[in-house]
């Protein structure tokens, strides 16, 4: 049974093209497959492959809003601690 | 860190060329190495197969490039070229069927992550997957 991690940030900005590049990037770093998912408030919603920016991107995922990092491989930890802290920094003022 | 897939942006305008790499540049962090070849030899609007063999030179960290192009003659311009099979060129060289600039995004994204030139390749290909509403 692989190993599979879970958590979930309220965003304080928006998630725009480089917060959603950087993210990217860096699940793409990890062995695990890594979903973001998006919940409460704003516009957007759904889920969206982790390494796939333009997924990301398209999940329009706004201040306010709930974003749950789900992983599941030998890596999955790791992964979902790293995304929530990229998620954490994306601030107000975005970009 | 280990050699990322270079990425070559072929537009039939140097000025799309260039805002494209600076866009998908900022959005991958600025780890990977953007070539473009963008107009003429003397500045008009097409393109230049000398252009396309310079940037790909550029381009390539020894882990591959994968080239771009963005419409109609962009496209005959780097299968010719490739073609030719010059010894001048780095290899493996693979062309993206892809959205110039979703596509540059995802590559770009892509190579920054460490992926393989296939990943690369696959990441710009799948933008033309991608919805914007």
């Amino acid at each position: 049974m692989p190993e599979s991690s879970e958590a979930t940030i309220t965003l304080v900005g928006d998630l725009h093209a480089r917060p959603a590049g950087a993210l990217a990037v860096a699940a793409g770093q990890f062995t695990s497959t890594v979903q973001v998912s998006v919940s409460g408030g704003g516009s957007g919603g759904g889920q969206a492959d982790a390494k796939s920016v333009l997924a990301v991107m398209q999940l329009g995922a706004s201040s306010g809003q709930q974003v749950t990092v789900r992983a599941v491989g030998p890596d999955a930890d790791k992964a979902v601690e790293t995304l929530v802290g990229i998620l954490a920094g994306v601030s107000k003022a975005g970009d | 860190m280990a050699a990322r897939v270079g990425i070559v942006l072929v537009s039939h305008s140097a000025s799309l060329a260039e805002g494209t790499a600076e866009l998908a540049g900022q959005v991958g962090g600025g780890t990977v190495t953007i070539a473009t070849a963008g107009g003429t030899d003397d500045g008009r609007l097409g393109t230049s197969i000398d252009k396309v063999a310079a940037a790909i030179r550029l381009a390539d960290g020894g882990a591959g490039v994968v080239i771009l192009p963005d419409l109609g003659s962009s496209v005959l311009t780097v299968r010719t070229l490739l073609a030719d099979d010059r010894d001048d060129l780095p290899g493996p060289l693979e062309v993206a069927d892809a959205p110039f600039v979703e596509g540059a995004v995802a590559a770009v994204v892509t190579a920054a992550a460490g992926g393989s030139l296939q990943a690369v390749l696959d990441a710009a290909q799948e933008a033309r997957n991608a919805r914007k509403l």
